[in-house]
């Protein structure tokens, strides 16, 4: 167990760049080099945050889901929010939340396409939701980005 | 020098004697950071007296941009032929027993830099303006008379557009570790609002950006670099590509680090003769994040299950693309505040 993680691994990124890099055998290697320590100081960013990012992700939806439901007529996909918005996590690990965060993203990706049909053909509910499932999409490039200096 | 670097050398020694019917020596072989859809490596050779300085450009593995080498030749060829700065084309490479790959040969272009970082501060204006002009003199090549309708498929004016939404959001889908919500909703978006028909077909280079081309000290540009995307398209699509916020990455205030957006597109009119309508402009600019999109996701499939681990594929697939969705979310997005510059349709 790590504690302090992001800082850890953000060291290991320091020590490339500064014990490594210089020894380079060629320009090659020490780009190589170069991108390696930034990549891990990616690494570092996301020990932190994943696992807020993806159940953030996953909370947000099951409300878009929950909001949408009465006025989706599909009831294949209306079937499919549901079972999404009432899961719960068996694991906090980040491989289960990711696996479950996919299939969240599915099934907002079909609800998106739904929502902005019924809205080409007039209805106002749609346009309403389909601006809320654009803040989700803000958000959800917002809390992904990586602070880099690359 | 490794066993890697003695091949290369041996292998091209033996190959650049027959095509030049000449005793060849191979000095030297280094390869250069970057060009990740193919490796690149620089060459010097001697013939008797005769130094020269050679790229040799050889299919990968697996690589950020799955092209044909001939394409990307061809391309090159053609614009060199046409007196456009480009490495001078020496040989297009098939058979394996050489180099046990494909690869091609141009000559080096010297005392040149491409990286965006070393651009001079006092030549960035004359540099700007010499690169927005090349890309309108693109624009104004004739592909087939150029005979490139015998490498790059056939297009029309009415369908090239929505032709290209297709191959990239094909990219996406077939490459795909995860789902995009954002790209999914930016490819909806550009087909239920095609854009007008091209004013023209022409060679549309596919990846014009500052970081592809040399430039010397003085801010002059001496070549036209990474022609593997070309291909016949509208060519708005080169213009928009080129004013990328990526390119500008992270001021957004000057397309490719170098001219104010209204300065490049009024370059790049003059020197094409085209307009550059706002709202055909605009499709193109949420098109040219679609396609970048579609490549930092093909390059993280290829990290992940490809044969290569080369980091340049994990960057562009985690950090590039990651920033191309907070691009193209900023020009979709209804509440947006239009951080990166949006032509007004």
């Amino acid at each position: 167990m790590i504690p302090k993680g992001t800082a850890g691994i953000d060291h290991l990124a320091t020590r490339m760049v500064t014990g490594l890099l210089p020894k380079a055998a060629d320009a090659y290697m020490g780009a190589d080099i170069g991108l390696l320590s930034a990549l891990v100081r990616l690494v570092a960013q996301d020990y932190d945050r994943a696992a807020d990012v993806l159940m953030s992700d996953i909370e947000a939806a099951a409300a878009i889901f929950r909001e949408a439901a009465p006025d989706i007529a599909d009831q294949g996909l209306k079937r499919r929010m549901a079972e999404a918005a009432a899961w719960r996590p068996r694991s906090l690990r980040i491989e289960a939340l990711s696996a479950h965060a996919d299939t969240v993203l599915r099934v907002l990706i079909d609800l998106h396409a739904a929502v902005e049909a019924a809205a080409d053909d007039g209805a106002q509910w749609a346009s309403a939701l389909d601006r809320k499932i654009w803040v989700f999409l803000d958000e959800y490039v917002a809390k992904r980005a990586y602070d880099s200096a690359f | 020098m490794t066993a890697r670097e003695e091949e290369l050398k041996s292998g091209l020694a033996r190959y650049l004697s027959a095509r030049w019917n000449a005793d060849t020596v191979v000095e030297s072989v280094s390869r250069i950071p970057g060009g990740a859809s193919r490796e690149t490596w620089k060459c010097q050779a001697t013939v008797g007296d005769d130094r020269r300085g050679v790229i040799v450009r050889i299919d990968p593995e697996t690589s950020l941009i799955d092209t044909d080498r001939a394409t990307e030749y061809r391309a090159i060829e053609a614009a060199f032929k046409a007196g456009l700065p480009a490495p001078e084309p020496l040989f297009l490479e098939h058979e394996l027993s050489w180099l046990g790959r494909p690869f091609s040969v141009t000559t080096e272009v010297t005392g040149c830099q491409s990286s965006p970082d070393g651009i001079p501060f006092d030549h960035r204006e004359a540099l700007g303006q010499r690169k927005w002009r090349l890309l309108g003199q693109i624009a104004r090549l004739d592909p087939l008379a150029l005979g490139l309708g015998e490498v790059m498929p056939a297009t029309r004016v009415e369908t090239c557009a929505l032709e290209q939404v297709d191959y990239w959001a094909k990219v996406i889908t077939d490459d795909e570790l995860h789902p995009n919500p954002v790209a999914e909703a930016a490819v909806r978006w550009l087909r239920r609002h095609p854009p007008p028909p091209a004013q023209k077909l022409s060679l549309v280079h596919g990846d014009y950006r500052t970081g592809n081309f040399l430039y010397t000290p003085d801010g002059d540009i001496k070549a036209i670099l990474d022609w593997e995307m070309a291909h016949i398209g509208d060519p708005l699509e080169d213009l928009a590509w080129s004013m990328d916020p990526l390119w500008s990455w992270p001021d957004p205030h000057l397309a490719g680090r170098l001219l104010p957006h209204r300065e490049a597109i009024a370059v790049w009119e003059e020197a094409s003769g085209l307009k550059a309508e706002p709202v055909a402009l605009h499709w193109w600019q949420v098109f040219a994040s679609v396609k970048g999109i579609g490549i930092w996701i093909s390059s993280s499939e290829d990290f992940h299950n490809g044969a290569s681990k080369d980091p340049i594929l994990a960057m562009a697939g985690w950090l590039v693309g990651d920033r191309q969705e907070q691009i193209l979310v900023d020009y979709l997005s209804p509440h947006s505040k239009h951080r990166f510059h949006r032509v007004a349709p």
